[in-house]
């Protein structure tokens, strides 16, 4: 049956397109990860995945670590403080030329003194006289350094504290702004698809231009409310309660739009015949509904779980900033620094935090084909 | 409103930074607040979010109050959302004082007692700035004193490798003039004299205000530079056209600015300083405030690998030793006795010291041991304050959000496009007319 | 404990959502037992939540904004319809218009395209779910991700210096000059969108590949047989079957081009003439203590911009209706 024709091959070519197109920018952010946090502004993502030439500076030991050999006075040790394979080919002295000498050269400063680099880094400074130097020689490199990862940046992230309650609060938050959501506006589509009552259009109507609300000109209102609740039963007007009511608001119109696309879609012959037997329309919607919308359901679960997954705004708005109820993103951008002096975190924090939208994605995977089964039984 | 920001700081930093020692020492002791919550928000985020807690538990151990700090990035729009809402924290730590003033124009903001205002002018040095500063016309209209400098950086610096400059024959320029023909020097030499880059995300444009305040402060009179900041002297005035285009001379010319001017506007701020330390050296010199060491390479040393200059005034036009600066305010949203209390606290020598000892932080508080403070590098920067004859605050900081957080940032990025001085000043005088 | 406390909540959560509908219909049914009543009473049922939920999360926010549009930046005095005056004459709010009007016609239009283009060819190759996981990624990276991913694509380093942006790497290793793609006017705008159609490509995907579910089998077997070739069943079978769901998917991402401002506040803040709608919104909203009545005239804006395609929606809905 499987056949390899013209236009399956160029089904393919154009897919695989697609793929690194869109791909090629998440790549560079994934090796960008595994990168020392220094190297990601000074050196683009990709030369880290071959051997290249880099141009480094270190400095030498200062005169407290000289000792007296054969009547010269020697500073001698090792430029990498961590073991690298970098393999050095030159070598200078003066930022003015970095590459003066070749790696075991010597070479005479002005002082008198004389230098010497070897490709593995060692270096030998000899003088006649003491070394009086109270800082370090710098040392211009010239080598071929072969890609080099680090897993660093993901420890900082993984392992700050917090970061795991974070997660769990984030979890907390999500799972029901995503299911209740799902449950009322699965009832509402219904209801706008298959029922008959007054005001029917008028609301669909309103459900398309709520689509189009901007969340931020809600949240001062919004919050009032949840004050003078609050204020009302004299509890916490932050709570996640709250927040899952908020998510539910603003996803509302969106998740009721793209259901109700499906649910019409359903063959209306089968909900009539349903009704003629005796059904009513709320046996109808568990029974039948339910189980034919499962790829409906699935792709606007991904949908609205990633959307406040990776929400930041209604999370800081309408919880408190404290371990027990901040969420992922907040935290994510707590560790950032002030001024946003981590950058490592940002490409670090992004694959942590998508790993669980991705997950989810994966598991709802098969939903898509129970319901090919599920729909193809109708025909 | 923009009365207010016109009595800006005249202090002599001698006054400043040297009163000093005879009051210094001793340990905080607060009344018992035993069951009582303070809740603070603010921008800072990791560290120092960290040193803040930390500043907290000592007011917790001393009065069994309880601190409760949340920092967030988007603390701006946040502070905003909250305070209209009716639901703020209880302190808010404001990082500049205009969005302190439009909070305290709602009535988001409480006043603070007599008390506290007239500690702050005992115990800080030019106390009556420090006054004015935080004094903002309430929801009536009327003038009220509302919030506490804590925390100060100084901007009027320049940033180098003493190395570099060894190897090139380089001297530190202690003259506007000789910091020009030294610029000059390093072009002809082949090297690139400096590192300019504004981009911040959605602030991009902020650094290039720091250069036009502190050229304004170099070219004119403080009177000049105060003017300019309230609007009584308008943005398309001929002496704020020449300090937009003695920034360009640096700016605008691909010689003198690493990645050529088109890159200034796009290189992010952040990046910016890792041109002094590459090899070779992309660049020789970066003006910018007291905290850019956060942003170095890993590493790299100071007074070893880096050091900094006075960013120098003209020896020829004899306005001093001008010194910029700015600072982060706490304000309360709530009257209750541990919020009162707690802003008490700060003007107590021991958070200062505390946090001196860490680094990054400055104090204009008299009564703080300034052998506390961490480094010599923080040392030299109270000298540079000591030198100066004239500090001015932040004016970008003091104009309204929507030029000093907007217009005046958007308008220098146009400006390092290609734009003509004329044309943004205009445009920026424009959007200030906008919202009178 | 934690995560003691997550099932809890979770659970108790959802549940209290089920059993308010389960209960509901039950009484209706225990109590009702005439048939003509279950219609609108259970109705009433199915509403009831969304329309509670619609009124507070919604209208009101709306209500409030109309108003505040009406009044000074401290939300005090009315001051009729002087910030509508204002925003007419604002440079900077044409610009925005002329910008939205690109994203509205390039953005969703290609969105929906290659979403059905790749959700097709995906569903019949092997490794379409593999591909089908990469064009959704963008969708699961959080908005700071996608913030940085662009930074290491479009940055700009003078000519000579070592280029850390891809785009430019790729150009001077073909031997041009290095540029600061987001500075160039109206070209940067098409930057801004390729980000936003990289994201939200994924969103159409995901939506199609449901869709596609329901297309029945024999229908296009039927087709295979008559010889039709795949890019003949693709414009014939497939396009017409999912008009309605193209119609769906174009919309949802109308209105979030209408929205959208969080790319262009990351990247250019709306500079080198890359405004739009949203983000004066969000500026003059929040920027420096805000401006809640300039603010909320551009909200209104952004709400007037969704009148035509509500109209398309309910011009289809009433055909559907028809048949």
């Amino acid at each position: 049956m499987k056949k390899y024709t013209f236009s399956s091959l160029i089904s393919q070519f154009i897919l695989l397109i697609f793929v690194i197109v869109w791909i090629i920018p998440t790549f560079g952010l994934f090796v960008t990860s595994f990168r020392d946090k220094d190297l990601l502004s000074t050196s683009g993502w990709w030369t880290s995945l071959i051997t290249n030439e880099v141009n480094e500076i270190y400095r030498t030991e200062n005169n407290e670590s000289q000792i007296l050999e054969n009547n010269l006075y020697v500073i001698k040790s090792n430029l990498f403080e961590n073991i690298n394979k970098k393999k050095i080919t030159s070598f200078g002295i003066t930022s003015k030329n970095i590459n003066e000498f070749i790696i075991n050269d010597i070479a005479t400063l002005k002082d008198g003194s004389k230098i010497t680099v070897y490709e593995n880094g060692d270096y030998i400074w000899t003088s006649e006289k003491p070394f009086e130097n109270k800082k370090g020689k710098r040392i211009f490199i010239t080598a071929s350094s072969p890609p080099t990862f680090t897993i660093e940046n993901y420890k900082e992230v993984l392992f700050k504290e917090g970061v795991g309650q974070a997660f769990i609060n984030t979890l907390t938050v999500a799972i029901p702004s995503t299911v209740i959501p799902l449950i009322i506006c699965s009832f509402f589509a219904y209801a706008l698809s298959w029922m008959q009552f007054f005001g029917r259009d008028t609301l669909l109507a309103l459900i398309i231009a709520s689509l189009v609300v901007p969340l931020q000109m809600s949240l001062i209102p919004l919050l009032s409310i949840y004050n003078d609740i609050g204020a009302l039963f004299n509890v916490s007007s932050k709570s996640y309660p709250g927040v899952w009511m908020a998510h539910t608001g603003f996803g509302l119109a969106s998740t009721t739009f793209l259901l109700r696309n499906f649910i019409k879609s359903l063959p209306h012959e089968m909900i009539e015949a349903a009704r003629v037997d005796g059904a009513n329309h709320y046996n109808i919607f568990t029974r039948i509904i339910l189980p034919l919308s499962i790829p409906a359901f699935a792709s606007i679960f991904i949908l609205q779980f990633l959307w406040v997954w990776n929400d930041l705004l209604v999370g800081l708005v309408f919880l408190d900033q404290v371990p027990s109820e901040i969420i992922i993103t907040a935290k994510l951008r707590e560790l950032l620094g002030s001024r946003g002096e981590n950058w490592e975190i940002l490409t670090t924090g992004a694959f942590v935090s998508m790993t669980v939208p991705l997950a989810i994605f994966f598991m709802l995977q098969r939903y898509f084909i129970r319901g090919l089964v599920a729909g193809s039984v109708k025909g | 409103m923009i009365k207010i920001f016109k009595l800006c700081l005249a202090i002599f930093a001698s006054v400043l930074f040297f009163n000093a020692s005879a009051y210094a020492g001793g340990h905080y002791s607060g009344p018992d607040l035993s069951g009582q919550k303070v809740t603070i928000s603010g921008p800072w985020l990791a560290p120092e979010d960290g040193y803040m807690r930390e500043i907290a538990s000592i007011f917790e151990k001393a009065t069994g109050a309880t601190v409760e700090y949340g920092g967030s990035d988007s603390f701006e729009q946040q502070i905003v959302i909250d305070i209209k809402a009716g639901s703020p924290a209880d302190i808010a730590i404001f990082p500049q004082p205009g969005l302190a003033a439009n909070m305290a124009a709602i009535g988001g903001l409480k006043p603070l007692s007599n008390d506290v205002k007239q500690a702050v002018m005992d115990n800080y040095a030019a106390g009556q700035s420090w006054v004015d500063l935080a004094t903002y016309p309430d929801e009536n209209g009327n003038d009220q004193f509302y919030a506490i400098f804590y925390k100060v950086n100084v901007k009027s610096l320049v940033w180098y490798s003493p190395d570099n400059f060894a190897d090139n024959g380089y001297e530190v320029p202690t003259t506007m003039e000789d910091l020009i023909a030294l610029t000059e020097k390093m072009a002809n030499d082949g090297n690139t004299p400096w590192c300019i880059g504004l981009g911040s995300g959605d602030a991009t444009g902020w650094p290039a205000t720091d250069w036009m305040e502190d050229i304004m402060l170099r070219t004119h009179d403080p009177a000049v530079y105060d003017m300019w900041v309230s609007n009584e002297m308008p943005f398309n005035d001929p002496r704020v056209l020449e300090a937009m285009d003695f920034f360009g001379s640096f700016a605008l010319n691909d010689k003198y600015v690493n990645g050529g001017s088109k890159a200034v506007a796009t290189t992010d701020f952040r990046d910016a300083p890792n041109g002094l330390f590459t090899s070779p050296a992309e660049c020789m010199m970066h003006r910018q405030a007291s905290f850019i060491p956060a942003f170095f390479p890993e590493g790299v040393e100071a007074g070893v690998d880096y050091d900094f200059f006075y960013f120098p005034a003209y020896s020829s036009k004899n306005l001093g030793k001008p010194v910029l600066g700015g600072g982060t305010l706490f304000a309360a949203t709530n009257e209750n006795e541990a919020t009162m209390e707690f802003l008490k606290f700060l003007l107590h020598p021991e958070p200062n010291e505390w946090w001196m000892a860490k680094g990054g932080f400055l104090t204009p508080n008299k009564n703080a041991d300034l052998s506390k403070y961490s480094s010599d590098t923080f040392r030299k920067l109270g000298e540079i304050l000591t030198g100066a004859t004239t500090f001015r605050f932040d004016g970008s900081d003091l104009m309204p959000g929507a030029i000093g957080a907007g217009s005046f940032w958007t308008g220098m990025v146009d400006y390092t496009n290609g734009k003509s001085a004329k044309d943004v000043a205009d445009a920026i005088q424009a959007s200030w007319d906008a919202i009178k | 404990m934690a995560i003691f406390s997550l099932f809890f909540y979770v659970l108790t959560g959802i549940l209290v959502c089920i059993l308010y509908y389960h209960s509901a219909n039950f009484l209706l049914d225990y109590f009702v037992k005439k048939k003509s009543n279950d219609s609108s009473i259970r109705a009433f049922i199915f509403i009831a939540p969304a329309f509670f939920i619609l009124i507070i999360f919604i209208i009101y926010p709306v209500l409030e904004t109309v108003r505040l549009s009406f009044f000074d930046k401290y939300g005090r005095e009315f001051v009729g319809i002087s910030n509508y005056i204002w925003a007419i004459k604002d440079p900077e709010f044409r610009r925005g218009i002329l910008n939205n009007l690109g994203w509205l016609l390039i953005v969703p239009t290609l969105c929906t395209f290659f979403g059905l283009v790749i959700a097709n060819l995906a569903d019949r190759l092997w490794w379409g779910t593999i591909a089908k996981s990469i064009i959704f990624m963008p969708l699961a990276i959080s908005f700071v991700g996608a913030g940085v991913i662009w930074k290491f694509v479009y940055d700009y380093r003078g000519p000579g210096d070592q280029q850390i942006g891809f785009l430019n790497a790729i150009v001077v290793s073909l031997g041009f000059e290095p540029q600061a793609w987001i500075t160039i006017p109206i070209w940067n705008n098409l930057f801004l969108m390729a980000i936003m159609i990289w994201i939200q490509t994924g969103l159409a995907m995901v939506i199609f590949s449901a869709a596609l579910r329901g297309i029945p089998k024999e229908m296009l077997e039927a087709a295979r047989i008559d010889g039709a070739n795949e890019l003949k069943i693709f414009t014939s079978i497939i396009i017409p079957y999912l008009q309605q769901t193209i119609l769906v998917i174009w919309t949802i991402i109308t209105i979030l081009v209408l929205k959208i401002f969080d790319i262009i506040l990351a990247v250019t803040n709306g500079q080198w003439q890359t405004e739009v709608v949203a983000n004066l919104m969000f500026d003059w909203m929040f920027r420096g203590g805000g401006d809640s009545g300039r603010g909320s005239v551009f909200a209104i804006v952004i709400m007037i911009a969704v009148i035509p395609i509500m109209i398309l929606n309910i011009y289809r809905h009433r055909e559907e209706q028809k048949i």
